[in-house]
């Protein structure tokens, strides 16, 4: 580091140590600085008992449902354009965007292989909608869309999963069809091996609305402090929200493709004169 | 807060299913399914190319066995072939010599028997001569003196000789 970098650094981190300082001292330590109470934000996070938003005026929803759809129309609209203009463009040496999709298609379709080798084509294209979508969902939050709740305030549209709602869709929606995929390789045994996991459902569902709000929460803890207010929240929230977006998509992918290829691998039956002879 | 945990609500969650199960449906058909398509094609492409190349290595191999069989083979004709030629080029140039030699032998005996026939011939020309000219030498003595029969026919003799 020469001397003009130090001094451009020394004048950085003067500046921001004056701009803390002048909030802390303008706003007062123990004052929140949004009018709203951070309990109430908080429970919100939580039970979705304040914020609703109108779904075409037909019913009152939670923001992370109507997230959730605008994740799918972005998807579509993506889908759409890569299918019509990009993939018939396909080459046998492939380019840079190209070679993103098939890793992100590959990456899901080897998992699925690798933990359901006995059914793994169905798994494949299920994680990888799964995952992307948990991966996207969560990054939406970081956008900050906003939208009016139908008490007039505006809120910015939080991540889908961090709706229990959504979250326990997803959770249980892999339970079921892991259980499918269960009874239709192994009838009554698969079946069977997939209620042995009763309590899936439950901890995938948790684990991802848990893990999505905790994010949301810490932010907002650390938003509502105002001497913590500047500059950190940006920093914790994309930290967080980075994180849970791909720890989140991995973790649900791999144990669904995980319990998928337990509950449908061909249980090997002991030949009679083995079992005899071992009587 | 209503009796419901958590608040959820069913409705709710089915809404999430119905647009998880559209937002799969469209992944699927437009993404993941033509993407791995493309995927699976080239990788059959690339594995027939790999077995094509890998025919093509076993025929090569094959071949070159062949023909390293067949050139052992070929030399070991070669060496039978040169040793048949020398064998033959031998037994050539001994009939030749056996021919030659026996030509050359029935030269000599005739020949040795045309010198042979000649030595009689000028013997007995020799003889019909020494006849004719003791029969002149006879006759001169008879008619002149016979002294100078005798030198005249010693010189006679003599100039035959030489």
């Amino acid at each position: 580091m020469n001397k003009k970098q130090k001094i451009r650094a020394l004048i950085i981190f003067a500046c921001a140590f004056v701009a803390i300082l002048a909030g802390v001292i303008l706003t007062g330590l123990n004052k929140t600085g949004h009018g709203e109470d951070i309990q109430v934000v908080m429970r919100d996070a939580v039970l979705h008992e304040t914020y609703k938003v109108s779904l075409f005026g037909l019913i009152d929803v939670n923001p992370g449902l109507i997230s959730a759809f605008v994740v799918t129309g972005v998807f579509l609209v993506f889908a759409l354009i890569v299918r019509i203009f990009v993939i018939p463009k396909f080459k046998i040496i492939p380019g840079k965007f190209q070679m993103f999709l098939e890793q992100m298609v590959e990456m899901f379709s080897n998992m699925a292989k690798g933990n359901s080798p006995e059914c793994y084509k169905f798994i494949g294209a299920y994680i990888f909608a799964a995952g992307s979508y948990i991966c996207v969902g969560t990054l939406f939050e970081l956008f900050g869309f906003q939208v009016m709740t139908t008490s007039g305030t505006s809120i910015a549209l939080p991540a889908p999963l961090s709706d229990i709602n959504g979250a326990v869709c997803m959770g249980c929606l892999t339970y079921i069809i892991i259980m499918i995929g269960g009874i239709v390789k192994n009838g009554i045994v698969g079946f069977g091996r997939t209620i042995k996991e009763f309590s899936l459902p439950i901890s995938m569902s948790f684990r991802l609305f848990g893990a999505l709000l905790s994010g949301a929460l810490v932010t907002e803890l650390v938003y509502h402090a105002t001497v913590m207010s500047y500059g950190i929240p940006v920093l914790v929230g994309v930290l967080f929200t980075l994180l849970h977006a791909l720890i989140q998509a991995y973790v649900l992918t791999t144990l669904a493709s995980t319990y998928f290829g337990e509950v449908t691998e061909k249980k090997i039956k002991k030949p009679k004169k083995a079992k005899k002879a071992a009587a | 807060m209503n009796g419901v945990p958590l608040n959820l609500d069913w409705q709710q969650i089915l809404l999430h299913l119905l647009n998880f199960v559209i937002l799969f449906a469209i992944l699927y058909f437009l993404l993941y399914k033509p993407v791995k398509n493309f995927m699976d094609k080239r990788k059959a492409a690339y594995q027939e190319m790999d077995d094509a190349a890998n025919a093509a290595k076993q025929e090569a191999e094959t071949i070159k066995a062949e023909c390293e069989e067949k050139l052992a083979g070929l030399d070991a004709e070669m060496a039978k072939k040169r040793q048949e030629a020398i064998d033959a080029a031998q037994q050539r140039a001994k009939s030749i010599t056996d021919n030659a030699s026996q030509q050359a032998s029935e030269l000599l005996a005739k020949a040795e028997k045309q010198a042979e026939a000649e030595r009689d011939r000028i013997i007995a020309e020799a003889g019909a001569k020494v006849t004719e000219m003791a029969k002149e030498a006879a006759e001169k003595a008879i008619f002149s003196d016979t002294s100078e029969a005798f030198d005249s026919f010693l010189e006679a003799a003599e100039g035959k000789n030489q």
